[in-house]
């Protein structure tokens, strides 16, 4: 890849790209970038891409279908069938196809003007105006026929799209949060690491116990942390975790027993306790990744059927003209 | 008595280290405790699980606390082993495998066979913190829905189709292809529901007029009257002209499509939900209306655009020429028009509140509540369909003061036949036959009488004068009754081609227009809130019968008064407009019927409320 003048080689040309108007200035004032914390990211939303060029260009094309609904002279109703209805439904196909073309699209990386970030940005606002688009090619004409299952499933994958966006757009950062502690931050290999240190320390821990506590305490080691539903996984909520249940358990145990130093239980209890901090680190971290890929699960089925759809939709309107 | 025990660890590259024990005794402890002969560090065993003992030369294992352990795949509490076959035992995560070793020792071979904990085991990092597994695959559901779709809403509909192709009616009940259908079909369609295929009938062909034919065999085109059905539709493309540049193109685009131009169904839209039929747009007619002269030289209807703006005078059918086949003709409505129904009656004089018709009514107020004038309703009364008016009857409406009578019998006054001029003049003729005036019974013999001669000499002059002038020619009253003067020539056109009884006068039928716009529509009872001279204005001011009283487009009481165009547009400022497109009043297919009109303009609506404030505010 070109490097720009005046930029480290190891920078890439869309780096740069990215980079310059915020770097500019921060090197005149003398700021210098040294550690890689505090490193100013090239990073650039594609909600935010090139100014905003593709919001501009789907406001101007629903702006434009707005107006063109409102004064075209139009013979009688505003249904798909008038010179109207057929262009806003041309245009509407024509972006539902190219939309799902960024499944094809995003397979194969090429920077610049038609990067794939162009190519996201402008399947987020183009996939957005279909919204007036083809709510406007409808004439709001709705009912139980197959041209309406067309628009609806169009408007699930959207509003999929939508939670897409929103959650593209505050869950990273939640998820870095959460990785985070006073080491620094955990990787995925590592909290698996950590949680099974933990099970080696409890279970040796766990030896001098008696036949039922060491049960109790086998059933957390036992348990698949990565086990449980998706609703499990989506709420972070898990009943039956195990482990809470053997440190209440022990703990209930301990309680009618007379204190006596280097109790077992105790260290196995802290045990215990470490790992459910862990597990629900662990947990959090699961939810939102589940968030991340869950809309994906509804969007992209969905699109499918909606190809389906409108195939027949357009075959059904030439079919019975 | 010995006990070889081996206990296997593995290491990291898989090599197994053996670390073989011996232990002396008949007996050796199994359990998780550290003292036990063989330790198994496993929080699955029992701290002091079992203990396996050689006794006469035979093996037996057996739990401590009840608590069972696995051999050969069961779950067992004791057992004896015999040791020349061997025996696997599972305690928790550990197997021991028992055998017969060097010179008939026992041998404990133990190893560690699952991990410690789940998370302990192979992990694949690339999945597990995935949703697979969790959800239904993308590519599978995908698959699904779309194949789903595809049958659903287009292999049933073709299927639909192709079953039922040709035949001339498909059964009623749900067909696949009905998922197609964009909306409902209006009421008049309502029927052929269930039957796509009766109007589409050929799949990627259009519909076509003959689908439309089929059943409108004679009602089509009776807008284009007297001309066959392919001719009508070439003077309807006709008359619409050339389209201009964006109109060519999207004909050109139809066309391209095979969706020939000057179809029934490119005015006549369907699907378009369950009601009436829409009313025609106003500019499915103005696309014709609106300048045709020039493009069909031959017509004779004026051009028409808009009632606000561009809307012909009205050309009313007034009777020319009346009696008992009374000839209509149409002509503008201009105030000079006037109406020949062979009538004479003064509608100013009344409608007046001064004057001798006014005078009658005060001194009749049991008869006309106490009122200070006639009023229309005296006379003129709505039909049953409340849009038009009965013909005014002379026997309800005028006889009670015009009265016929000819004489009164003891107390029943007999009349002269009205309607029937020959039994008129017979009667009249039988009335005088009888020569003189009946003789007063006072005038002599021995009735009661006044004392002296004056009452029988007044009496005896009376009679003498009316003797005297007793009209004994019976033609002198017949030709008197029909001369001016007389009761019919008030009212009636006389003409003298009647019969010899009534000396050669005849009366012309009067005839009462009952519609005066055949070609739109009027009904008197949307209007019914505004009083009767609020639109016929010179009912009031006229009193020559001649002249037509209904009002015209524009001008003093005319309809554009209150109704502008289906756009709003207006000549002059309206203050309660009503938009009026032109389907309002004119239907495509007219028929004595209201047009298709569906509903009520909202117009009218927001003046009803207007009015309803004002009152209320009074």
């Amino acid at each position: 890849m070109a490097s720009l003048p005046g930029l480290e080689p190891t920078e890439t040309a869309a780096t740069a790209e990215d980079t310059t108007s915020t770097d500019t200035r921060k090197r005149k004032l003398g700021l210098r970038r040294c550690t890689r914390r505090n490193k100013v990211t090239s990073h650039d939303s594609f909600l935010s891409y090139a100014n905003g060029r593709w919001w501009k260009v789907a406001g101007v094309l629903c702006l434009v279908s707005l107006l063109a609904y409102i004064f075209a002279p139009l013979p009688a109703q505003h249904f798909g069938g008038t010179w109207l209805g057929y262009t806003l439904g041309t245009i509407s196909a024509g972006l539902i196809v190219w939309l799902t073309l960024l499944g094809v699209r995003k397979r194969a990386m090429t920077p610049g003007t038609w990067s794939l970030k162009a190519w996201t940005s402008a399947h987020v606002y183009l996939g957005l105006s279909l919204i007036v688009v083809a709510t406007l090619h409808t004439g709001f004409d709705l009912g139980w026929n197959v041209h309406t299952l067309a628009w609806a499933l169009m408007m699930i994958v959207i509003v999929s799209g939508m939670f897409g966006i929103w959650f593209y757009w505050t869950l990273p950062q939640a998820l870095s949060e959460n990785r985070y502690d006073e080491d620094g931050a955990v990787t995925e290999k590592q909290m698996i690491e950590q949680l099974r240190s933990l099970d080696r320390q409890i279970h040796d821990a766990a030896q001098p116990l008696t036949a039922e506590d060491a049960a109790v305490v086998e059933k957390s080691l036992e348990q698949d942390p990565f086990d449980g539903s998706i609703w499990n996984r989506v709420t972070a909520r898990y009943p039956n975790c195990a482990t809470r249940r053997a440190a209440a358990t022990l703990r209930e145990a301990r309680a009618f027993r007379p204190r006596v130093a280097d109790d077992p239980l105790d260290r196995v209890d802290a045990l215990l306790t470490r790992k459910e901090a862990m597990l629900a680190r662990l947990r959090r971290h699961l939810r939102l990744k589940s968030l991340l890929q869950l809309w994906l699960y509804v969007h992209v089925p969905v699109t499918f059927a909606l190809l389906a759809a409108l195939s027949a939709h357009i075959v059904s309107v030439f079919f019975y003209w | 008595m010995t006990f070889l025990i081996r206990q296997i660890a593995l290491k990291a590259s898989g090599e197994e280290i053996v670390r073989p024990t011996t232990v002396d005794g008949d007996t050796i402890t199994i359990g998780r405790d550290a003292s036990c002969d063989i330790h198994l560090p496993d929080l699955a065993v029992d701290p002091r699980h079992a203990r396996a003992v050689m006794k006469d030369g035979e093996l037996f294992v057996e739990s401590i606390a009840d608590q069972p352990f696995g051999m050969n795949g069961r779950s067992v509490n004791r057992r004896a082993i015999d040791l020349s076959r061997g025996a696997e035992l599972t305690f928790g995560g550990h197997r021991i495998n028992v055998e017969r070793g060097d010179g008939g020792v026992p041998v404990f071979t133990v190893r560690r066979v699952e991990a410690i904990s789940d998370v302990s085991e192979e992990k694949d990092l690339g999945s597990v913190y995935t949703l697979k597994g969790l959800m239904p695959g993308k590519r599978m559901s995908a698959w699904g829905f779309a194949i789903l779709v595809l049958i659903a809403c287009l292999a049933w509909p073709i299927g639909a189709y192709m079953t039922h192709k040709g035949e001339k009616e498909r059964g009623s009940g749900y067909h696949g292809d009905e998922i197609w259908s964009s909306g409902d079909l209006t009421l008049a369609h309502a029927g052929l529901k269930d039957d796509c295929q009766a109007c589409h009938v050929d799949a990627f062909v259009a519909v076509r007029d003959n689908a439309c034919t089929t059943c409108h065999e004679d009602d089509a085109h009776a807008h284009i009257s007297g001309l066959a059905a392919n001719d009508a539709t070439a003077r309807l493309v006709a008359a619409r002209g050339e389209p201009g540049a964006f109109g060519q193109f999207q004909r050109a685009v139809a066309e391209g499509f095979n969706r020939p131009a000057g179809r029934c169904v490119e005015c006549h839209i369907e699907h378009t939900g369950a009601g009436a039929m829409e009313d025609t747009p106003q500019k499915f007619c103005t696309d014709c209306h609106d300048g045709m002269s020039k493009r069909l030289p031959d017509t004779k209807l004026p051009d028409a655009s808009d009632f606000g703006t561009g809307h012909p005078e009205f050309h009313p059918a007034l009777v020319v020429q009346p009696g008992d086949k009374p000839v209509f003709q149409r002509m503008t409505l201009t105030k000079t028009a006037r109406e020949d129904n062979g009538l004479k009656f003064t509608h100013a004089e009344h409608m007046s509140k001064t004057g001798g018709v006014a005078q009658m009514v005060r001194r009749r107020p049991g008869e006309y509540d106490g009122r200070d004038a006639m009023q229309c309703a005296d006379c003129h009364t709505l039909d049953s369909t409340k849009v038009r008016f009965e013909p005014v009857k002379m026997e309800d409406s005028c006889q009670s003061c015009h009265a016929l009578g000819l004489e009164m019998i003891d107390g029943t006054t007999r009349t002269l036949r009205h309607g029937e001029p020959e039994l008129v003049a017979a009667d009249l003729r039988a009335f005088y036959r009888s020569g003189n005036p009946p003789r007063p019974a006072s005038l002599s013999g021995m009735a009661r009488r006044s004392p002296g001669d004056g009452a029988s000499q007044r009496t005896a002059r009376d009679f003498a004068r009316a003797v005297q002038f007793y009209p004994t020619r019976a033609d002198g009253a017949v030709t008197r009754v029909f001369s001016k003067g007389g009761a019919c020539y008030d009212c009636h056109v006389i003409t003298r081609d009647g019969p010899a009884v009534t000396n050669g006068f005849d009366i012309v039928p009067a005839v009462q227009n009952n519609r005066y716009l055949a070609m739109g529509w009027f009904t008197h009872d949307a209007h019914t809130k505004y009083a009767c001279t609020e639109c016929h204005v010179d009912a009031t001011r006229s009193n020559d019968a001649s002249r037509v009283l209904i009002p015209g487009l524009g001008g003093e009481g005319g309809c554009r008064t209150c109704h502008v165009g289906g756009t709003g547009a207006s000549l002059t400022e309206v203050k309660h407009p009503v938009e009026s497109d032109c389907a309002m009043c004119h239907d495509y297919h007219a028929d004595d019927g209201p047009p298709w009109m569906s509903k009520a303009p909202k117009t009218i609506a927001k003046a009803d409320a207007n009015r309803r404030k004002q009152v209320s505010m009074r």
